[in-house]
């Protein structure tokens, strides 16, 4: 019992640290969290108004302006709590040496970065309900429905698990390569591409739709906005697959970092 | 040559407090200090000379440095360096200047040192013949020639501290600032590093000034002390007269065989420390009688060992750096 | 001229080292390509994937903005290959106090803060997307004065999307952290990836007079699908010499006010 209360109190300083470590620039942060979504979706916004502009009543693939607008709007909350996280501190971590204090503290290295994605994640959430908040009161939310809503937060919960798992990877690939960053960026690239973030994936081949099916793109936005928009169960099989995901990640990550650690005592980077 | 009227330079930081709240607090509230990392300070240094700046961590020798190569622009105050005023950033005058800093690295990591080189030699202009010419005589000089085409990265640190001072020396700069360029480095090294200092020094007849927490480096390179205490300047003047800034005496210790005894009045007027059970002693002697005090010592005691101190600075040092009050109180 | 010369012969250094730069790390070299093609590819798709469902955007069929999001893809390869590097530098050298050692050089900073570290491994997709632009601009039938205008249109394009960013990476020295400038850098990049006529008229008019990044790419494709849009060129000369100007001046005030990392 004792032990696993000062576990807890571990877990409890670390995700405190990491928060003020993320706020620590004010500016800066609101940059990098807040900035490409509201960008994004004011692109968004106006590259469908001026598509719809063209012919009144025009439908796409069973959207209408205001449908079209509504996902879009979904997509920037889910793009906040469901993939926002990024594994750079993680890779600077191997790349500069600094594993070997986590050999020498009591606490582990996953557990330390897993601490501090709770802590991002703490945070996306707040900012998340703020810009749900907004939303809302500018008009394009007409219907939120308290349900959808906590749905929507716990199937984003369970997505930002599986893109958790997913960046630690390309984190700790560190081991052998001197830049994770471009695997991250090609990840972020395919993420925006092939998860619906960018276009309703109903506006997609449907040959390609089939084939995404399979990846664990698809979950990272196109359900979760689908959940949250009320149009599609949580209990259904997507949560199942999710977690199929996540485990899949966390069995390869084990591996990898196994891997890694012979690596790194072997070679004494 | 360098001179400063009224120099000031003060930085502006803000405090946070500590944990959850202070972090949301420092978000939308501040509490800015300003300090003055440097005030007043007036300077004249003459040419050709070797000036070592000392001072504890913070007093502001780094941002002296710093405004004194252009790098950061004073907050008032005026300098004046071979004629050009350093903020202004005229390339005439970056051409006559280099920094070497011991804890910041100029050269590229990812490359050889000569890549690093070759592109100084484009930057400043240097004509190929003098570039190797160069290049040969100090790598010769500093025994790093089998060293110029290896990846920076994998140089031990005194080896790249020697690529540091070459980067830094390719275009025959007037002005030669050293930042703490022992800084981490072994004895071995550190002696290397001097030697060559020394070295060029006397065949280039350029200016240097040196900051180092090195007694040792100060001692045998510097024929000046400007000493910066919280800022200010404390002391500016002869390396002599700064070891003598306590008092003309010399410290000098004694072993001996036995134990001397209680009774033995001999040495008190020489203010004694004693240690090892009276079977050492510490002794402050007048600089004119250290001849003849030290030799009646050893005729009359059975004495195993004894040596004067190697560097009497380091001692001026430690105690103007906690007791900075001495040298106001003199004045 | 000879201070020409002597830029030159420093540019070229900048490229030689670059390159056995990234010839020691060979596996990111490969991947770069690969990031470089998937975004590429990813533009053209989207835009490919709208217009099976609508006939045109704005004025525009598929084949012009296909054109048009070529067009941007060759201003973006610039300035990956050119430039992308240098701004997550800056910040780190103005982090980590690197910059004194870009201040003491007897040659321009901004010269040696943002043309310092080339892409190389870009230039391999050269044919990829002016590929892609000559594919287009054949479907649209351009005339023999557009293709003879078409290399220095996407040059003085890329010019004022460098000033542009050179300007906003400068407030990295009152922002010490650089991170959230980059993105905010990136955002307005991305604003011009789209053509003008699909902002509303309030946020075109401030991202064409304010923050001219409208103009980066809508200006010149709107003169080369219609010649009597002519105006359009000499919007996108203004702007890229008031966005000089503007760099010089603080630029200047930046470097006066340059605190540089304690060591």
């Amino acid at each position: 019992m004792l032990t696993s209360n000062a576990n807890i109190s571990k877990w409890v300083q670390t995700i405190k640290i990491s928060w003020s470590q993320l706020t620590a620039y004010r500016v800066n942060f609101f940059l990098q969290v807040i900035g490409p979504s509201l960008v994004f979706f004011f692109i968004k916004y106006n590259l469908w108004s001026s598509i719809y502009s063209s012919q009144s009543g025009l439908i796409i693939q069973g959207y209408n302006f205001s449908q079209m607008i509504h996902y879009h709007a979904w997509s920037l909350v889910v793009s906040l709590i469901a993939g926002g996280y990024a594994s750079h501190n993680l890779a600077e971590d191997i790349r500069m040496g600094r594993i070997s204090s986590y050999l020498i503290y009591p606490f582990n290295f996953w557990e330390f970065h897993t601490a501090s994605f709770i802590s991002f994640q703490l945070l996306q959430t707040f900012i998340s309900m703020i810009t749900i908040a907004f939303i809302f009161s500018i008009g394009i939310f007409h219907n939120l429905s308290f349900m959808a809503l906590i749905y929507g937060y716990l199937f984003c919960f369970l997505v930002s698990l599986m893109w958790f798992t997913l960046q630690y990877m390309t984190g700790i690939l560190a081991f052998w390569l001197e830049e994770t960053w471009i695997l991250r960026v090609i990840l972020q690239i395919m993420a925006a591409f092939l998860s619906g973030a960018i276009l309703p994936l109903e506006l997609y081949p449907s040959w390609l739709v089939k084939v995404l099916d399979f990846t664990p793109f698809p979950y990272l936005s196109y359900y979760p906005i689908k959940v949250f928009s009320g149009e599609i169960s949580p209990f259904s099989g997507a949560p199942l697959i999710i977690i199929f995901w996540i485990v899949t990640f966390a069995l390869i990550n084990r591996f990898i970092w196994s891997r890694g650690m012979k690596l790194y005592t072997a070679a004494g980077m | 040559m360098i001179q400063t009227n009224k120099l000031k330079k003060s930085f502006k930081s803000y405090k946070k407090k500590p944990g959850f709240l202070g972090s949301i607090q420092s978000l939308y509230k501040r509490d800015y200090i300003t300090k003055d990392a440097v005030a007043d300070f007036d300077l004249d240094i003459p040419e050709g000379q070797i000036v070592g700046l000392l001072g504890p961590n913070g007093a502001g020798k780094t941002t002296l440095m710093k405004m004194f190569t252009g790098i950061i622009v004073p907050t008032s105050g005026e300098i004046n360096i071979l004629g050009h005023r350093p903020s202004d950033r005229e390339k005439s005058f970056r051409k006559k200047i280099a920094l070497v800093m011991g804890q910041k690295s100029q050269l590229w990591w990812d490359i050889p040192a000569m890549d690093s080189f070759l592109l100084l030699q484009k930057y400043y202009e240097i004509s190929k013949d003098d570039f190797d010419e160069k290049i040969e005589h100090m790598s010769e000089l500093l025994g790093v020639k089998e060293l110029l085409h290896i990846h920076v990265r994998k140089l031990s640190l005194g080896e790249r501290m020697k690529m540091e001072l070459m980067a830094s020396l390719i275009h025959s700069p007037e002005i030669i600032f050293l930042d703490e360029p022992t800084i981490g480095l072994d004895l071995v090294a550190q002696e290397n590093i001097r030697n060559f200092i020394k070295d060029y020094h006397r065949k280039n007849n350029c200016t240097i000034i040196l900051t180092s927490h090195y007694m040792a480096d100060v001692q045998e390179l510097c024929s000046k002390i400007v000493l910066i205490l919280n800022g200010k300047k404390a002391y500016d003047g002869d390396i002599q007269d700064f070891e003598k800034l306590l008092g003309h005496e010399k410290r000098v210790s004694f072993s001996f065989k036995n134990p001397i005894s209680n009774d033995d009045k001999y040495f008190e007027q020489y203010t004694p420390e004693w240690a090892e059970g009276r079977m050492q002693v510490e002794l402050l002697i007048p600089e004119e009688q250290l001849r003849s005090v030290s030799s009646k010592v050893i005729t009359n005691y059975e004495v195993e060992d004894f040596n004067t101190e190697v560097l009497p600075i380091e001692k001026v040092m430690k105690t103007l750096i906690l007791n900075p009050e001495i040298l106001s109180a003199d004045k | 001229m000879n201070n020409l010369k002597h830029y030159l012969n420093v540019y070229g250094n900048f490229v030689s080292t670059s390159f056995s730069t990234a010839m020691s790390f060979r596996f990111n070299f490969i991947l770069l390509i690969f990031m470089d093609i998937f975004f590429y590819f990813s533009s053209l798709a989207t835009v490919s994937f709208i217009f099976d469902h609508v006939s045109a955007i704005g004025p525009w069929n598929k084949e012009q903005l296909m054109f048009f999001i070529s067009f941007m893809l060759c201003v973006d390869h610039l300035h990956m290959t050119l430039i992308s590097e240098s701004f997550w530098v800056l910040s780190r050298d103005i982090k980590t106090g690197a910059m004194d050692f870009i201040i003491l050089k007897p040659i321009h900073s901004i010269f040696s803060c943002f043309f310092r570290h080339i892409r190389t491994s870009s230039f391999c997709n050269t044919f990829v997307v002016w590929g892609c632009l000559i594919y287009y601009g054949r479907e649209i039938e351009l005339d023999t004065l557009s293709w003879v205008l078409l290399p220095f249109l996407v040059l003085l394009s890329f010019t004022l999307l460098a000033l542009l960013e050179f300007i906003i990476s400068t407030s990295m020295f009152w922002m010490t952290e650089g991170m959230g400038i980059n993105f905010l850098r990136m955002q307005f990049q991305n604003l011009s990836r789209w053509p003008n006529f699909i902002y509303s008229s309030m946020s075109r008019r401030f991202f064409t007079m304010v923050i001219p990044v409208l103009l980066i790419g809508s200006a010149p494709v709107h003169f080369i699908i219609d010649h009597s849009k002519w105006h359009y060129l000499i919007y996108l000369v203004i702007a890229i010499v008031l966005s000089y100007i503007v760099l010089m001046y603080i630029w200047n005030r930046a470097l006066n006010q340059y605190e540089s990392a304690s060591s």
